[in-house]
């Protein structure tokens, strides 16, 4: 029989149910993840149980500050990117601080997250009833990262002669025995990266000993951990898990009764979690069968 | 929550816009192109207002033009005048012709940032990094502390010889430096782990704030 005028087969080999596992398209890819990420948030499984030391110390330094009678002061060093993360943990340090009669100072040495804090000091103060001057101060947004937290060592009201709303801070009740950051009992900064808690520790920490802590996203968390085997931060709150080990910790406690934005979002973050670690687990068996086949 | 907010709140201009976002998961098209460029252009409008009420106008402008000289002496007036002229500096970067005068302003601020960047810098990450890195006395009360102690002593170690480059690396520094891949594939492997948690939880965020804040699906 003649094979003349027959054109060859040129498809590709139909690949392997083990190689078709490392060429899921990457639609389907995003269909699972979303379908992780609503079911648990739409019925919760209410995974969140345990906090880390890390989460632990924080709370306790602040939550120390009550006998000192000293402040504590937030710095929003981020912006709306990284709210999911970051305004939860605001939030709870400020209702837990309030709940505890301890003053609070927020400024901010990004732009555009000081009015996040602002908004996070009103509605938390709402819920306490606080009073601005007296149980708490918003400096806002000050220009010059290195020269304000080195100002702030020296003189607070050098570098913010003003608050956020355009009172002069000698005319706050609360600021008449505040000078500088040694007045101050405890900082967290809330980073989402430059400038944040490494410019604190650089300047506050390093040269005023300022008891610090760091608040930061989980992408910059790895790079937090050297400072804490130092005792240069006092405590770290990791990303999201960070922001719902606080939030579980001020609700345990009963300092606040608000509904709580990132605990429950542990659920959707461990089964996302669950079906990425999956999913490089099929894609590396679908790679090592792809070479096993190329040397076939 | 009805239907009305759910069409004409702010909360759907927030829901249009994440959606405009997501649709560049399909493909790069003017809707995505709309929404990033809407929140690049608000990003640094906000920031250039933001900076001149709270920081130009109130520590620059006010005291050199617009206060009493009761309030601002002349002295004052004269060393504001100095970050002024400095700031204006930078603008002769549009002038070909005078623009070397930038380079005035960039000088005074790398000197400036350097000296108080260097000393604070081997201070913090270097001084007290390294006595981090050290055994100490207290790492032998207990035993974890003692065995995360030298964990991280050879860590360190390992990790610095596998960037010592000034010898051929063979036997025992061949060994060192092999371990030293091994720490830096689990640092590596941290960060990573790490990102995934992060762009996760934004993705959770914006999920929240669809179902929550403008469907009103959870509570």
């Amino acid at each position: 029989m003649s094979t003349e005028g027959k054109t060859p087969d040129l498809r590709p080999p139909t690949p392997s149910f083990w190689q078709a596992l490392g060429r899921i398209d990457r639609r389907v890819i995003y269909l699972v993840l979303a379908t992780v990420v609503i079911v648990p948030l739409i019925v919760p499984l209410k995974l969140m149980k345990d906090v880390s030391p890390r989460a632990r110390e924080v709370f306790t330094a602040i939550d120390n500050l009550k006998d000192t009678g000293r402040p504590l002061m937030l710095s929003v060093d981020f912006d709306p990117a990284s709210l999911p993360e970051l305004y939860p943990m605001l939030i709870s340090m400020i209702r837990h601080a309030f709940a505890r009669n301890i003053k609070v100072i927020v400024l901010g040495l990004w732009p555009n997250g000081t009015g996040l804090g602002q908004q996070a000091l009103n509605q938390a103060a709402g819920e306490y009833s606080k009073q601005d001057g007296v149980d708490y101060v918003f400096l806002g947004y000050k220009a010059g990262v290195d020269a304000v937290i080195l100002g702030l060592g020296e003189n607070i009201k050098a570098v913010f002669p003003k608050d956020g709303n355009g009172r002069a801070l000698d005319s706050l009740p609360m600021m008449a025995s505040i000078r500088k950051l040694a007045d101050i009992g405890f900082i967290v900064s809330l980073s989402a990266g430059t400038p944040g808690y490494a410019d604190w520790l650089l300047y506050a920490q390093s040269r005023y000993k300022a008891r610090m802590a760091a608040g930061s996203t989980a992408v910059q968390a790895a790079d937090a951990y050297p400072y804490l085997q130092t005792g240069q931060l006092t405590g770290l709150l990791a990303g999201m898990k960070g922001a719902a080990e606080y939030e579980f910790m001020v609700s345990q406690h009963g300092f606040s009764k608000a509904k709580m934005t990132a605990a429950p979002a542990m659920d959707p973050q461990s089964l996302a979690h669950l079906a990425i670690i999956l999913l490089v687990i099929i894609g590396n068996i679908g790679f090592f069968a792809d070479r096993r086949r190329g040397k076939a | 929550m009805n239907i009305m907010h759910i069409l004409l709140s702010w909360q759907m201009v927030g829901a249009l816009l994440t959606f405009f976002i997501f649709s560049f998961l399909f493909r790069d098209n003017p809707f995505y192109k709309f929404a990033e460029h809407l929140y690049v252009g608000i990003s640094l409008g906000y920031t250039i207002a933001l900076t001149w009420y709270s920081t130009v106008w109130p520590d620059l402008f006010q005291p050199l033009f617009f206060s009493p000289a009761a309030q601002v002496g002349a002295g004052q007036k004269v060393l504001l005048l100095i970050p002024l002229l400095f700031g204006l500096m930078y603008f002769t970067a549009f002038i070909p012709r005078v623009g070397w005068m930038m380079r005035v302003p960039m000088g005074f601020i790398m000197g400036w940032g350097m000296g108080i960047w260097i000393p604070a810098t081997v201070q913090t990450t270097l001084l007290k990094q390294m006595q981090g890195s050290l055994l100490t006395p207290t790492m032998l009360t207990k035993w974890h502390l003692l065995l995360f102690g030298l964990i991280s002593l050879v860590g360190v170690v390992c990790s610095v010889i596998y960037f010592f480059f000034s010898r051929e690396q063979k036997g025992a520094l061949k060994l060192a430096s092999e371990t030293g891949i091994i720490f830096l594939m689990v640092g590596f492997g941290a960060s990573f782990g790490y990102t995934v948690m992060s762009r996760m939880s934004l993705l959770i965020g914006r999920f929240q704030f669809l179902l929550r804040d403008w469907l009103g699906v959870i509570h």
